[in-house]
């Protein structure tokens, strides 16, 4: 089994008092809450956190880990003399989690035996104290990252999960499951689905916790997605943004001829409606193509003569009002 | 099997109060306080209250915020409007970096044109 230094993740001394302790973790709740942090690790810092947390918070597995004496984050140990007894008789410990350990010891009551996974979350929060035993099931977390054609279009898929499970003893260890789920079309990305009951058992008579799943769309080559709403880089020639052009664009559903006007300015927006992602239930949201206005690197002899007259004959100055007022006595 | 295959519908149905409070694990008198700050949105059907499937995944982090920082109603309502806010920049943000050229090259060292 390995070690994890609790104090050291909450960076207080051991002999820290249950305040100092409570107040170290607000502040590292505060920095990698994950409704909160905007840093990529957080929800893995804030897991950490909590555990820390849960175990130095509960006099009762606090003592548990102090009984551990010290050593290394990560350094495999196995705890000796009454510790290891109460908890098991024999072998297989490296299957073991520390804090699912820790949490047995501090909940030995049957009706808690079911507690929180470590790094997980209990669904539907607190248990009514003297209540008969039943729970909900635990809520199991997972995500999916599918293409943006196969949010158009609803896909299948298959998510690993790795879910705490009681053995013949009484112990929890964690066995991965694989589930497959059909996503609807119409997702969006950052979207949270809740497939209602495909969570964990429920104890007692408690119902089965939930599966939510939280969808990310992978970065697409032409287009890019804000919400239900598809954006493309539409590249155009000088000459074709002056004298104005019929372009083709592609979409998720083939491609379209659609118009630049005459004058077209770099920025601006073509807007193909109801071409981007489709909506649950119906209607889609809309494609925009913005105009960047491209130049040649490489012209020849014929083009350079022709933009040498062209630059003759205009007239056309953007940069006047750079140009100095003059000013007269 | 068919039975490993959950499927999502396309249209949801609405979800009710017990529901909400089961999933969420808030209590029936801090949804009624959240729902009279304006964060939790309902419908009312007849004599019960529908939430909608959204609705309930902020009911999750409202009580998410309530455990690890011991917020009261007020500070979930708060912390929800701010967050929601955080969310409508980002997407106003996202917008607006999908309108900018991918590939914007900016010369930096510019020298002056010799006179």
């Amino acid at each position: 089994m390995k070690y994890t230094d609790y104090y050291a993740t909450l960076g207080v001394e051991r002999d820290a008092s249950a305040e100092d302790i409570r107040k170290a973790y607000r502040r590292l709740a505060r920095r990698y809450h994950p409704d909160i942090s905007s840093e990529d690790d957080a929800e893995a810092k804030f897991k950490e956190v909590n555990e820390a947390y849960q175990v130095l918070s509960d006099p009762e597995q606090k003592e548990a880990y102090d009984q551990l004496g010290r050593h290394r984050s990560g350094e495999e140990f196995r705890p000796s003399g009454d510790w290891g007894g109460q908890v098991w008789q024999e072998g297989g410990l490296e299957d073991f989690d520390l804090a699912e350990l820790l949490e047995r010891l501090g909940q030995r009551a049957a009706s808690q035996a079911a507690g929180r996974q470590a790094g997980g979350r209990e669904a539907g929060g607190r248990r009514r104290a003297g209540a008969p035993f039943s729970m909900r099931g635990q809520d199991y977390e997972a995500s999916a990252t599918i293409s943006l054609e196969d949010a158009a279009r609803g896909v299948e898929v298959s998510l690993d999960l790795s879910v705490p499970e009681p053995t013949a003893d009484g112990a929890v260890r964690r066995v991965s499951r694989t589930t497959r789920v059909r996503v609807p079309r119409g997702v969006v990305d950052g979207e949270r689905l809740r497939v209602a009951g495909r969570g964990g058992p429920g104890y007692g008579d408690g119902p089965p916790g939930d599966l939510y799943l939280d969808i990310h769309l992978q970065a697409h080559p032409l287009f890019r997605a804000v919400s239900h709403d598809l954006y493309l880089e539409v590249p155009i020639t000088p000459w074709e943004a002056v004298l104005g052009a019929e372009i083709e664009l592609p979409t998720l559903d083939g491609r379209v001829k659609v118009a630049v006007k005459p004058g077209a300015k770099a920025g601006q927006k073509l807007r193909l409606a109801g071409k981007g992602l489709p909506r649950r239930g119906e209607g889609a949201g809309d494609l925009y193509g913005v105009l960047q206005l491209v130049t040649p690197t490489v012209i020849s002899e014929k083009e350079r003569e022709l933009y040498r007259e062209l630059a003759a004959a205009s007239s056309f100055d953007p940069r006047a009002p750079f140009t100095p007022v003059q000013t007269h006595a | 099997m068919p039975d490993d295959l959950p499927l999502l519908p396309d249209r949801e149905d609405p979800i009710v109060l017990e529901e909400l409070m089961a999933a969420s694990g808030l209590a029936h008198e801090e949804v009624v306080e959240l729902v009279e700050f304006g964060a939790l949105a309902f419908e009312q059907r007849g004599t019960s209250w529908l939430f909608h499937s959204r609705t309930l995944v902020l009911a999750r982090r409202a009580a998410r915020l309530r455990d690890d920082f011991g917020l009261n109603t007020p500070g979930m309502a708060v912390a929800l409007a701010y967050l929601e806010r955080i969310e409508r920049l980002e997407r106003r943000l996202r917008e607006l970096e999908a309108c900018l050229p991918t590939n914007d090259s900016t010369d930096a060292g510019q020298e002056p044109w010799p006179a």
